[in-house]
């Protein structure tokens, strides 16, 4: 550890600068206005992974990397669907996970909203149906926004954010 | 004793087959469809616990001596008289729920002892599956792991395909794992085919798998110290592992790299790539430095959630968790790899702190690699070789991902899939999690299960 900091002396820099795209820091901007102006600041989600291939997941978790720090604009992303306004969904909701995702659905407070993540909910992913696939989620559950991609970029899933906030 | 790889059955006109597949040997045995039953092979390979509780469930065959009969992926609500890998069920067929039947966790009973379940859905950005504690206060006394709750009927979607038709599908098994998945898959196709490629593709995709190996041990070489409250590690790492996913969106056009392993390529700018490598060289040297001297968080490292050699080698554990209990298995293992460079990466203490230097370590080793690979890849274009005949046949494939050894076994009949059956790394490894617990609390679960980053879709299919 000592080394560490005798390291950290010597090159003086306190906190590295990444370089972040104009793109990403307009997004993050109009992210920031949006969620302050309709959510007091604070947007809460659940996320929900309803039988993905977990891609949709890496890319989620990539929003909190240095680059995208999402939790930075009020966005995060809560341990329980009670604290929720938005569940995002992902996957092709099995057979076995729907039941579930009912569940986590009833669990969220009124008002609440539903995303679906990448192709997967909406079926559109390369996979056929099967018995033990229940997609499309738009069969289930009342849809207010989808982020397309297979999966979608982090970027895109900040679009697909705004694109929501903006319905709002 | 041998190592059970995977263990799954077949319907043919007029009898089931159940192929045993070992490191060293393929055994089938023929069961007869009017008293489908047979003997379990559970009690000298405890791994073969789930394989046969799916086999019960897929076709109805049943283990007669086994003393876990419940059914595995036919969860509460599933209609218990459907065998869904039987030729005669439908594909297709909408099914209905069935009224609630209980499932009975393994738990343990006494004095103050109860039971804590978990999932399936959890408290972050994790993917679903449910963990069943039995507790004594803070300490764990037993875990069950259950499953199945991606189940996507993969095996059964794929059947009657030509392998052109489900390289989009396999590619999505586990996202995580995908390159790997593909290089299984084309190993396939070019046996089946009875094709080679050329040296500089070869090259190409090794360099590929290794990046897929370097994304995936850098996200937890964040993600492990992230759990034992050691957050700036993530910060770093994952900014590491956001760069390299934007090299392999660079190199590959896609981010995890679905579609990249073609029968060509096109050509990258080496020389970058090469840049890259050093700086992530570089990068990690000093963040090796830096986590390995600090105290307290290797306090909660060593000593967590030990899997010992024995246990892993009697649980035919595979891939990092198996090599951080001394349990010498890599399919890479062989001249091809070693002639780049690679080597086999060990620990002896089998805890949290064995897993995050496993990974550590073949990180180094992954970036050599990626070195030998890009030297060997073509300056130009690899124009792609045509594959469009399948001759009949069963193919088998050995990959070692990022999780640990990877089979995939297809039967091609009539150019078209008679069978396919994929057995994850994931899928041996998370039948022996548990082994880990005893001894420890439950708050060490979340850090003993990160450590070992099994993937749940590549285990549910
Ligand atoms: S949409 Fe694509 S990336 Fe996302 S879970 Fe489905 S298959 Fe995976």
């Amino acid at each position: 550890m000592i080394k560490f900091w005798k390291e950290r002396a010597k090159s003086k820099i306190l906190t590295e600068n990444i370089k972040l795209e104009d793109e990403i820091n307009i997004l993050r901007d109009e992210l920031k206005g949006q969620i302050k102006a309709k959510f007091a600041g604070s947007l809460s989600i659940r996320m929900v992974d309803s039988g993905s291939c977990n891609a949709c997941e890496a890319e989620c978790n990539a929003l909190s990397n240095p680059y995208y720090d999402l939790e930075r604009l009020g966005i995060h992303f809560v341990a329980s669907p009670r604290h929720a306004d938005v569940m995002l969904l992902s996957g092709v909701l099995t057979f076995n996970m729907l039941p579930h995702v009912l569940d986590a659905w009833e669990q969220i407070p009124e008002p609440k909203w539903c995303i679906t993540l990448g192709d997967c909910p909406a079926m559109k992913a390369p996979f056929y149906q099967t018995f033990a696939i229940k997609a499309p989620a738009s069969e289930h559950l009342p849809i207010s926004y989808h982020i397309p991609g297979c999966p979608p970029s982090p970027e895109e899933i900040m679009k697909g954010l705004v694109g929501f906030l903006r319905g709002v | 004793m041998s190592r059970l790889i995977a263990l799954f059955a077949i319907e043919r006109d007029e009898h089931f087959e159940i192929i045993e597949r070992f490191n060293d040997k393929s055994e089938s045995k023929i069961i007869p469809k009017d008293t489908p039953k047979t003997k379990t092979i559970t009690y000298e390979h405890p791994s073969a616990i789930w394989f046969e509780r799916k086999i019960s469930d897929d076709f109805g065959i049943e283990f007669e001596d086994s003393f876990d009969k419940r059914p595995l992926l036919r969860h509460e609500r599933f209609p218990l008289e459907i065998h869904p890998m039987l030729k005669s069920f439908d594909a297709k067929k909408e099914l209905t729920f069935a009224p609630f039947k209980p499932y009975k966790y393994e738990a343990i009973s006494g004095d103050g002892v109860f039971e804590v379940p978990v999932g399936p859905i959890h408290a972050g950005i994790i993917e679903p599956g449910h963990f069943h504690f039995s507790q004594a206060g803070e300490d764990m006394l037993h875990q069950e792991v259950r499953h199945f709750y991606k189940y996507r009927a993969i095996e059964k979607m794929v059947e009657g395909k030509n392998l052109d038709e489900v390289k989009e599908i396999v590619e999505r098994i586990s996202g995580n794992e995908t390159i790997a998945y593909q290089i299984a898959l084309r190993d396939i196709i070019l046996q089946s085919a009875n094709q080679s490629i050329s040296d500089e593709l070869r090259a190409y995709h090794a360099m590929l798998l290794e990046l897929e190996r370097s994304i995936h041990h850098l996200t937890d070489l964040g993600f492990i110290p992230n759990d034992a409250g050691f957050g700036s590690a993530l910060a770093y790492c994952s900014a590491l592992a956001e760069e390299a996913r934007r090299v392999m969106k660079t190199l590959t056009n896609h981010r995890f790299g679905f579609g990249s392993i073609q029968m060509g390529a096109k050509s990258y700018d080496k020389d970058e790539f090469d840049k890259w490598l050093s700086y992530l060289q570089t990068k990690m040297s000093k963040f090796e430095s830096w986590i390995m001297d600090i105290p307290s968080l290797w306090d909660r490292f060593d000593t967590t959630g030990i899997l010992k050699h024995q246990k892993a080698i009697k649980y035919d554990m595979v891939g990092v968790v198996a090599r951080a209990s001394n349990v010498a298995i890599d399919r890479r293992d062989n001249e091809y790899y070693k002639n780049a460079g690679w080597s086999i990466v060990t620990e002896n203490s089998g805890d949290v702190g064995a897993r995050f230097k496993v990974r550590l370590k073949e990180l180094f080793n992954s970036i050599k690699l990626m070195k030998e690979f890009n030297s060997r890849c073509s300056d130009k274009d690899i124009e792609p070789i045509n594959i469009n005949q399948f001759s009949d046949g069963r193919y088998e494939a050995f990959v070692e991902s990022s999780i640990g050894e990877l089979y995939l076994y297809i039967e091609i009949k009539e150019n078209k899939i008679e069978r396919l059956f994929a057995r994850d790394p994931s899928f041996i490894n998370w039948q022996g999690l548990h082994l880990m617990m005893p001894g420890n609390i439950i708050a060490d679960f979340p850090l003993i299960n990160k450590s070992c980053d099994l993937s749940y879709a590549g285990n549910d299919l």
